[in-house]
């Protein structure tokens, strides 16, 4: 019984007495909106979109595909992020990073002339010092994240402008668009880094001691201090792998545009941050989640998607963009209240 | 209405304010509350108590409007009334203090005495002067001394527990519901706030009391309601009754009480030894040894320094002089991760927000300290989650924590059982050196002889143990030896039969008279 004593979890606020509760079935019923109406909305526009899209093209294999092979480098960089919040922290500068990863990569190899690998080596580290200095900043230093990783974020840009002089890198070699554009087993190569990434990403937080810890701190950062653990070496871990990721979708998009351009991944800030809260109101109580990051990403894209293939204005695809996310979220919240109360 | 209006009577005489009858709830098909009755007199202290989980707290969500019953009814002045919201208890002029304190941190005294008071103006803006004027009677009346501009974060718990209680009677609260308002106060303190809650209900005030100590409880209250398993057990009006007769009723049975070694035993080499350990405002020149398979207890005053020596010993606060010496090996920690690692483990003072992941599994609790020992290699770093619970289970058992499975969320346990849990965290691997902080606070009376029995099994297999407690009569019962502080030093040391209640509070008053006093 979770009702012993009158205390309050903190951040919530007073329970709302909610309507006079009804039986077990009511409570089901909120119980399986708060956890799978992500899923539930997916498909029903699954389920829209294949009815309402002309010729079944929505549904067609390639489409469909296309779909997760869109959602691939926000997925990538979103997981990243995701093992940030989980401990409690933000990071707004993954997407001014992976603007530089482009810009870096292509450099690296047009101006530097270094061969690939070591270009994608070396841009990958450069996101892995980027988020040691967000983890470093936050922790060591004890500047707010927002504040330290808008900053961060900010002086990227100046770099990115600083390297480039504002023009995009356009030489890049066909090996390293080839990176995106190839296929294996009939699916695009982005699908299977990202299914690779979100795999790892998701080993680590469910089952190694330092992902538990991660949990841990975020969930009660006092509590794991006093019992023994390095908090700050879990956050500063969390921001790391969100460099790393950051870095990783900015080196794909760079492939995928065939050049390195200022600006060209800032848009994934946004993208990130609805798909991570969608995803947790997915599944789980208000958790942090890979899979739920997953989903988040998808059912956006699955929209953005069907919308455009019924020839909607790009204007209603940013309406439902935001909307989408408020909705889950505020539906989930409220399922939540109610099933509890 | 008037409160000097209502003049105290015989406790006989009193008409009941509030009337509960057959009130019942129950979440998810366990019932929480069945069928509870009993009046809550005008101008009297009604003392609730019970185990963790026996209902009590159910009862005062009911009251307060944050937890409706599912049936019975409450009356209020013999009307029949619905409390569907914190706003409607409010209305009907009852109040509730909890554990956790409701201040706004950072707001002087006078605002936050004021919170929550209907604004005073058509411009829905509060009038200050009245208000303050209403503030300083109040003030007065509970004999607060200092300035109602003081920030509320400088107050001592016992003075934040003034403001509390001032905020009720600013909104002219008739009945005023306190969840263990004693269980951090030093005994002076709480004979301070018992004087304020006899002329609260001299004056007519209604007073629930919910605490733990049973002398208080027996001593201070009027009435007294206990509940076991969501029922009344045991309904007191206005007699006197003795301490054994409650724990009959809150048990359901004559309950065993450890008896402690009263032979100063033979104890193994020294663990660990503090040596001049000070600090600029809170410890002076402190030195203690605590030896291998030894409880030694540390007593004294809240305020006295005795939480701060345990975290400094443990890494987590920064001393300004002496040393911490551990197996003969002077230490040098720099967080409680190194602390941990050399062998130590700490249950803190404040299990929710120091210890307990609550909305997490009882699995995850007990493993994360020892998460390493967990994977098969530092090669292969994954986590077999049979084997994680298979571990917490073992553990989870030895201190007979009472869940469903070690799968169950934290924040479904008792307060007992939830300090099992962190207790457990630290049977994994046998400490050298155990620290645990109020090892019994908000723990019930059953719950309470098992966490002692299991400290004394700890200490029985060679764990040198430091048992910081105010509650002296645990003191006397747990420890071996007991070091007492006053002030940040330590002014005496108990051994075997000399331990006594009476001994732990004379040196717990114990000041320095004089530079030159001699320890």
């Amino acid at each position: 019984m979770s009702t012993e004593t009158i205390a309050l979890r903190p951040g919530t606020g007073l329970p709302r007495q909610g309507k006079p509760h009804g039986g077990r079935g009511r409570r089901l019923a909120l119980t399986i909106v708060s956890k799978y109406g992500t899923l539930i909305a997916m498909a029903v526009m699954i389920l829209i979109f294949g009815l309402g899209v002309p010729n079944g093209a929505f549904l067609s294999s390639n489409n469909l595909l296309a779909i997760v092979n869109q959602s691939a480098l926000t997925a990538i960089i979103a997981s990243g992020l995701t093992l940030v919040l989980v401990v409690g922290e933000m990071d707004l500068s993954i997407g001014y990073a992976a603007s530089l990863a482009g810009i870096l990569v292509t450099g690296l190899m047009a101006n530097q002339g270094l061969p690939l690998p070591i270009a994608i080596l070396a841009t990958l580290l450069i996101g892995a010092l980027i988020g040691t200095v967000n983890g470093l900043l936050v922790t060591k230093v004890g500047v707010n994240a927002v504040v330290a990783t808008l900053g961060v974020g900010t002086v990227l840009i100046g770099l990115a402008y600083g390297y480039t002089a504002g023009s995009p890198i356009i030489s890049v070699p066909t090996a390293f668009t080839n990176i995106t554009l190839g296929r294996f087993l009939t699916i695009q190569n982005p699908i299977w880094i990202m299914i690779a990434i979100l795999a790892v990403l998701w080993v680590i937080l469910n089952r190694t001691p330092p992902g538990q810890r991660m949990q841990a701190v975020g969930a009660n950062k006092n509590a794991a201090h006093l019992a023994g653990l390095r908090t700050d070496r879990a956050k500063i871990t969390a921001f790391i792998i969100a460099g790393v990721c950051a870095a990783t979708a900015g080196i794909l998009l760079a492939s995928l545009l065939g050049s390195g351009t200022v600006s060209a991944g800032d848009g994934y800030l946004l993208d990130s941050f609805a798909a991570v809260f969608l995803g947790a109101a997915t599944l789980r109580d208000g958790d942090f989640h890979i899979i739920g990051t997953l989903v988040g990403v998808l059912v956006v894209n699955v929209g953005f998607n069907g919308l455009s293939l019924m020839g909607t204005p790009t204007f209603w695809q940013f309406v439902f963009k935001g909307g989408i996310l408020v909705l889950a979220v505020a539906l989930s919240t409220l399922a939540r209240r109610y099933s509890k109360a | 209405m008037v409160l000097e209006d209502i003049r105290p009577r015989g406790p006989q005489e009193l008409r009941p304010l509030v009337r509960i009858t057959d009130v019942s709830k129950s979440f998810g098909g366990v019932a929480a509350l069945k069928e509870v009755s009993f009046d809550i007199r005008a101008g009297v202290v009604h003392g609730l108590i019970g185990a963790n989980g026996a209902g009590k707290s159910t009862l005062i969500r009911a009251l307060a409007g944050i937890g409706r019953p599912d049936s019975g009814t409450i009356e209020v002045d013999g009307q029949a009334v619905t409390i569907a919201t914190p706003d409607d208890a409010a209305s009907l002029g009852l109040a509730f203090i909890h554990q956790e304190m409701s201040l706004i941190p950072g707001w002087d005294v006078l605002r936050n005495m004021a919170l929550g008071i209907p604004p005073a103006t058509r411009l829905g803006v509060i009038d200050w002067r009245p208000t303050r004027t209403r503030a300083k009677q109040v003030a007065s009346r509970l004999g607060i001394r200092f300035s109602l501009s003081t920030n509320v974060d400088s107050l001592s718990t016992a003075d934040k527990w003034l403001v509390l209680i001032g905020r009720a009677l600013m909104r002219d609260a008739r009945l005023i519901a306190m969840d263990e308002p004693t269980a951090s106060l030093s005994v002076e303190e709480t004979t301070r706030l018992h004087q304020i809650v006899r002329e609260l209900v001299s004056s007519g005030t209604a007073v629930v009391f919910v605490s733990h100590r049973l002398d208080e409880v027996s001593d201070l209250c009027d009435d007294i309601t206990v509940f076991k398993d969501g029922a009344v057990t045991k309904r007191v009006v206005g007699e006197r009754t003795t301490k054994a007769e409650l724990i009959r009723a809150i048990v359901g049975r004559d309950l065993v009480i450890l008896e402690r070694g009263h032979e100063p035993r033979d104890h193994g080499r020294a663990i660990l030894e503090v040596r001049g350990v000070s600090d600029p405002d809170l410890l002076r020149d402190v030195s203690l040894t605590v030896h291998a398979g030894e409880i030694l207890g540390l007593g004294g005053l809240v305020g006295s320094g005795r939480t701060e020596l345990a975290k400094m010993i443990y890494g987590a606060l920064p001393k300004s002089a002496g040393e911490v010496v551990l197996d003969g090996k002077r230490t040098a920690f720099r967080q409680p991760a190194d602390a941990v690692a050399a062998g130590i483990g700490l249950v803190p003072e404040e299990r929710r927000s120091e210890a307990l992941f609550l909305e997490r599994s009882i699995d995850f609790n007990i493993n994360i300290a020892k998460l390493d020992s967990l994977t098969p290699s530092a090669l292969f770093p994954f986590l077999s989650l049979r084997r994680a619970r298979q571990r917490a289970q073992k553990v989870a058992d030895l201190v007979t924590v009472k869940a469903s499975d070690v799968e169950a969320l934290v924040s479904s346990l008792s307060g007992g059982n939830q300090q099992k849990v962190v207790i457990a965290r630290w049977l994994l691997d046998k400490p050298r050196l155990l620290i645990l902080d109020e090892p019994s606070r908000g723990v019930d009376v059953g719950a309470r002889a098992e966490v002692h029995r299991v400290i004394r099994e700890l200490a029985d297999s060679g764990t040198a143990i430091l048992a910081i407690s105010s509650d002296n009569e645990e003191l006397v019962a747990l420890c071996d030896r007991v070091v007492v502080l006053a002030e940040g030093k330590i002014t005496g040391e108990l051994t075997g039969t000399a331990i006594t209640e009476d001994q732990i509070i004379s040196l717990s008053f114990a000041r320095d008279e004089g530079k030159d006093s001699a320890a």
